[in-house]
């Protein structure tokens, strides 16, 4: 059974936009999974189903195989969203009170709190930090913070929207390695991208999505041939393969 | 705003910043009330010394902070010499200025007071008082009042705080795009404010849309973990001192 699911996922904004359409996608446990597409193909309204904060308009998402909105809290812990712009998911004053927020919504008592906290920063390396100013934070440590953020909700699926938008080069790497660490732990993993170069090649299944429709969903080694047709850059070059496309040496 | 050393927290290890945020509250509170009651010259002497040992005691950045107050000092000024001239009283023997009222500079004096007593005391809450304390403090005294949805009211002030360097950086932006574009030759002041509001409340609000979305994705709920609070024998001290203080100026 897919860990995640969407079935005939159709999302229409009240100004009569079709962000999404028709959506099928089943989700492995496990699994690196790159959604690619351009701009406005519903990337973001996709991500933003899959943890219940937009109401589908037809069809439903199943997390192990029951409907989300049975039990959206539940949804929320299970499936960890890392927002395109981590300015906006920034809630505290510290960096460790901001990485308290959701571990203090779930109502956990306070020593428990703390440690998910000390752990969750331990994990994405910023323990040296704790007490500064998330403003104050380069963007590749923002974007960890937004990682420890939702690390202490425990989740088991995270999803990256955008990870690498407006990053330098080692803001990439610090970000790329953390996400390769999260899968390798377990995590099940969806990364929204059109830097198919950065990424690609630590993926074992490439999605893209066009006009708001799935378009293409399979092997990277199959399905990178085809990207150009959908807007988005073809990375190879001649004679390359797709596990050149990182941008880890 | 971020240059500004003035009401900005500044994080250092002293009794003050460790201070349980529910008594400094009450400090806050029994010191403005002692700069409205104050009337006699040494009911302004004693708060005010005992606010300049607490930024000694807090290490404020003194020399910074008494720069950045030079503003505040220009209206302190403004209001004794309005005052002297503008309230009526007995002429002051031998002044060389005509027009000056004795009564008129008491007065003026005793209003620039209380300003000092009331600017010295949030710079020295701002500059201890991280904000996250400050808004646990406010949570707590809202618990026992009914119909008060105390976190909801902890969550907007933290919102509010979050969301002004962001309006106010993205304000910056906008004016340095639009002066970029030669918005200075447009001569009619309306279309020029309608140029930077519309668009910056429209930021705002998607702005403020992604936070309320992101926090719906760390599950954000009103019943949540509540702050443990700490008060040691320094703290009551605190208070006591705070409270003499109010009660010689009362009396
Ligand atoms: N709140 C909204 N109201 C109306 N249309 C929207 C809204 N949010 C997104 N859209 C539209 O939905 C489509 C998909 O957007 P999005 O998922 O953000 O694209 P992307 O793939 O770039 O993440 C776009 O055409 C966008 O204009
Ligand atoms: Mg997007």
């Amino acid at each position: 059974m897919p860990i995640l699911e969407t079935r005939d996922l159709t999302h229409v904004f009240p100004d009569g936009t079709v962000a999404i359409e028709d959506i099928d996608l089943k989700v492995n446990e496990g699994e690196f999974l790159v959604i690619a597409g351009p701009n406005g193909s519903g990337k973001t309204v996709l991500a933003r189903h899959l943890n219940g904060l937009l109401k589908p308009t037809r069809g439903q998402v199943f997390l192990n195989g029951e409907p989300i909105s049975k039990n959206i809290i539940e949804a929320r812990k299970n499936v960890g969203l890392v927002f395109q712009d981590p300015e906006s998911q920034i809630v505290g004053q510290t960096v460790a009170e901001d990485v308290a927020f959701g571990p203090e919504n779930l109502n956990l008592p306070v020593a428990q709190v703390e440690m998910v906290v000390k752990e969750s920063l331990a994990a994405v390396g910023l323990s040296q930090l704790a007490t500064r100013s998330p403003h104050a934070l380069s963007g590749g440590e923002k974007r960890k913070l937004a990682i420890a953020g939702i690390l202490a909700m425990k989740p088991k699926i995270i999803i990256f929207d955008e990870p690498f938008t407006g990053l330098d080069y080692p803001g990439v790497v610090q970000v790329l390695k953390e996400i390769l660490r999260l899968h390798k732990t377990g995590h099940t993993i969806l990364l929204i991208t059109h830097e198919l170069e950065k990424v690609l090649a630590h993926a074992d299944r490439l999605v893209i999505m066009h006009k708001g429709r799935l378009v293409a969903d399979g092997k990277p080694e199959s399905v990178i041939y085809r990207v150009e047709e959908y807007g988005v850059r073809m990375p190879l070059r001649d004679g390359e393969k797709v596990e050149a496309l990182t941008w880890l040496k | 705003m971020a240059e500004m050393t003035l009401f900005h927290y500044i994080h250092k290890n002293t009794v003050l910043h460790r201070m349980d945020g529910r008594l400094k509250l009450a400090c806050l509170l029994l010191f403005s009330l002692a700069a409205g009651f104050a009337s006699e010259f040494h009911d302004y002497l004693v708060p005010l010394s005992v606010l300049f040992c607490a930024i000694l005691l807090a290490k404020l950045p003194f020399t910074t902070l008494l720069r950045e107050m030079r503003f505040f000092g220009l209206i302190i000024l403004i209001v004794i010499v309005v005052n002297s001239f503008t309230i009526p009283g007995d002429p002051i023997a031998n002044s060389p200025l005509a027009g000056i009222s004795q009564q008129g500079v008491s007065t003026g004096l005793r209003f620039a007071g209380r300003l000092l007593i009331v600017l010295l005391v949030s710079m020295v809450i701002t500059g201890t008082t991280p904000l996250m304390k400050f808004r646990d403090a406010v949570e707590w005294y809202l618990r026992p009042v009914p119909f008060v949805p105390e976190a909801r009211v902890a969550t907007m002030i933290n919102l509010t705080f979050l969301l002004i360097p962001v309006i106010l950086d993205s304000f910056r932006e906008m004016m340095d795009a639009q002066n970029s574009r030669c918005v200075q030759l447009r001569k009619n002041p309306v279309k020029r404010i309608k140029f930077l509001v519309f668009p910056l409340i429209d930021q705002t609000l998607r702005r403020a849309d992604e936070i309320a979305y992101a926090m719906e994705a760390r599950c954000y709920s009103e019943i949540r973990t509540r702050t443990a609070f700490k008060c040691g024998k320094i703290d009551w001290l605190m208070l006591a001192i705070s409270l003499a203080v109010f009660f010689f100026v009362l009396l």
